[in-house]
């Protein structure tokens, strides 16, 4: 009965360093520890050089940690795998698939038949409104769109943990509000763990069951925000009073790290 | 949302499509003058003489000339000698140079251990390496796919070698979350991914080839379009010579407007080469 008990993903003691060409020694991240249960919609928020991405690519497996773990269901995570799916900033979609071919493309590596997968892959694309675009290549489409289809292919393969590195960045603001709420409902549908980074305050707390929030060198956490907003998440979530109080919160909490980013940056 | 792609995406690309048809035609019809022009100057110079026909036969001697070479049959032994010769030629430089280029492009120590030895040997013409091929290989078949492969490798090389090292690090990575083998990531990603920035490449690769092709026939073999015309000349028949030379470049143009042509098709989801 212990394995009921364990975490789902477990961050234990992360840290990260890097060398630079210069051959300095960049502390990306430092003593993270965090466990997420399985089906928890996590939000990592912060500035940019907090390490919420590098985090992100060590859940994913694309890089290994310099100190500590990533767990996942008691094993330690060391390289990706299709039990850990990721949705990218800029798509990275395969450009020279179509649609339909891109979310097939995790169904036919894990060995499933030629028309089961076209029929499981046209299944997502409806799901994520894309029904009609199944044979458009990715350069046809908008950005909303190749997101969408971004996210089908991730979701196709049935993840237990669906990673999310700022996906809605890269996107006009009417598109973003209307994905974050498709974004919910999907993932609400499902019972796979989101790991959901951004920089978008509102966007956090909207999505997240917890929000987890980061600060720069080192990057590290400052605050787990449990959430108190009950689903469907909708425009009326926005307007729900600890929605609005939480998102003023973080801001103060946020602000002298955002202003002094914006100094460097001058 | 389908108002945004109309707006995004489909208006530009019309734009770029529907070339109006008559500055196509304007733009054929300048192309035409120009060509014709120098044909018909130099079909004037030599009917007026002032072009010693023995150096130099005119445009309508040529394609006399021509004419009779393809009636007898002697100009086709001779292209298909030629084309067998670049097809081999370069098929085994295909084989050899793009894996050894993926390879390179993949793995650091792989391109550490091998670039030196490319880098060594690509500053060495392929016209160089004549006497040590007829050495090798004798006059022939053999020595020309020698020259070939050699011409063509180098280029194919690279080409993988750049293209893998090029692509876009999250489509790796993609692949890799969603569990792609090593097979299905080389065949459904890595290869077609690398494939419009390895084009221009594998038509260079194919320009140089035929060029080899032209140069080791002259020398070293006793069939194919270039030994066409080295024997021309020394038989002193100066139109099939230069109908030779029309015909090896006719043939060239013809291989290189087909790999473009293919290269468009390949090209049809990457919108940068759409223009």
């Amino acid at each position: 009965m212990s394995t009921l008990i364990k975490p789902h993903l477990k961050i234990s003691d992360v840290g990260k360093i890097y060398a630079t060409q210069e051959g300095k020694k960049i502390v990306a991240l430092q003593n993270v520890n965090l466990s997420v249960q399985r089906g928890e919609f996590i939000s990592l928020l912060g500035p940019s050089g907090c390490g919420k991405s590098t985090l992100l690519n060590l859940i994913a497996g694309f890089q290994n940690p310099t100190t500590g773990a990533v767990i996942q269901n008691g094993v330690e995570v060391l390289e990706p795998n299709a039990t850990r799916t990721v949705v990218f900033q800029d798509y990275a979609l395969f450009n020279w698939m179509t649609l339909q071919k891109n979310v097939e493309f995790g169904l036919k590596a894990k060995g499933m038949t030629k028309s089961e997968r076209a029929e499981v892959a046209r299944d997502f694309l409806a799901r994520v409104q894309l029904a009609g675009f199944e044979d458009k290549l990715p350069h046809e489409v908008s950005g909303g769109m190749k997101q969408r289809a971004a996210i089908a292919r991730a979701m196709a393969p049935d993840p237990e943990i669906l990673l999310m590195d700022e996906p809605l960045g890269a996107l006009d603001a009417q598109t973003r509000v209307l994905l974050q709420e498709e974004i919910s409902r999907l993932t609400s549908e499902g019972n796979c763990t989101v790991i959901f980074v951004t920089h978008g305050i509102d966007e956090a707390v909207f999505l997240a069951d917890r929000v987890v929030v980061m600060s720069p060198r080192p990057g590290r956490i400052r605050e787990i925000v449990t959430s108190d907003l009950g689903f469907p998440r909708n425009a009326a979530s926005r307007t729900d009073p600890w929605f609005v109080r939480t998102v003023n919160k973080l801001w103060e909490t946020l602000k002298p790290d955002w202003q002094k980013e914006e100094k460097e940056n001058a | 949302m389908t108002s945004q792609i109309t707006v995004t995406t489909v208006l530009p690309q019309a734009k770029i499509k529907v070339k109006k048809p008559s500055a196509l035609r304007r733009k054929f019809m300048l192309n035409m003058i120009g060509l014709w022009s120098v044909l018909l100057l130099w079909q004037a110079l030599a009917g007026l003489g002032i072009i010693n026909s023995f150096l130099l036969p005119a445009p309508t001697d040529v394609v006399v000339a021509l004419w009779n070479l393809a009636k007898d049959g002697t100009l086709f032994v001779h292209l298909a000698a030629s084309l067998k010769r670049i097809v081999f030629g370069y098929l085994l430089a295909c084989a050899i140079g793009l894996p050894l280029g993926f390879l390179c492009g993949w793995s650091r120590t792989a391109a550490e251990l091998i670039r030196p030895i490319i880098e060594a040997l690509r500053p060495v013409p392929p016209l160089a390496w004549v006497p040590i091929a007829i050495l090798w290989f004798g006059l022939g078949d053999m020595s020309a796919y020698f020259l070939v492969f050699l011409g063509c490798v180098f280029p194919l090389f690279f080409g993988a070698y750049t293209a893998v090292r090029s692509i876009d690090r999250n489509q790796i990575n993609a692949a890799l979350c969603l569990g792609a083998s090593r097979k299905l990531l080389f065949v459904d990603v890595l290869f077609p991914a690398a494939l419009p920035i390895m084009m221009p490449n594998l038509r260079l690769a194919l320009g140089i080839g035929w060029m080899c092709v032209v140069t080791a026939e002259l020398i070293a073999a006793q069939t194919g379009l270039g030994y066409l015309i080295q024997q021309s000349r020394m038989l002193f028949q100066i139109n099939n010579v230069v109908a030779g030379m029309v015909a090896i470049g006719i043939v060239g143009f013809i291989m290189s407007a087909a790999v473009e042509k293919i290269e468009r098709h390949v090209n049809a989801w990457s919108p940068s080469e759409r223009s």
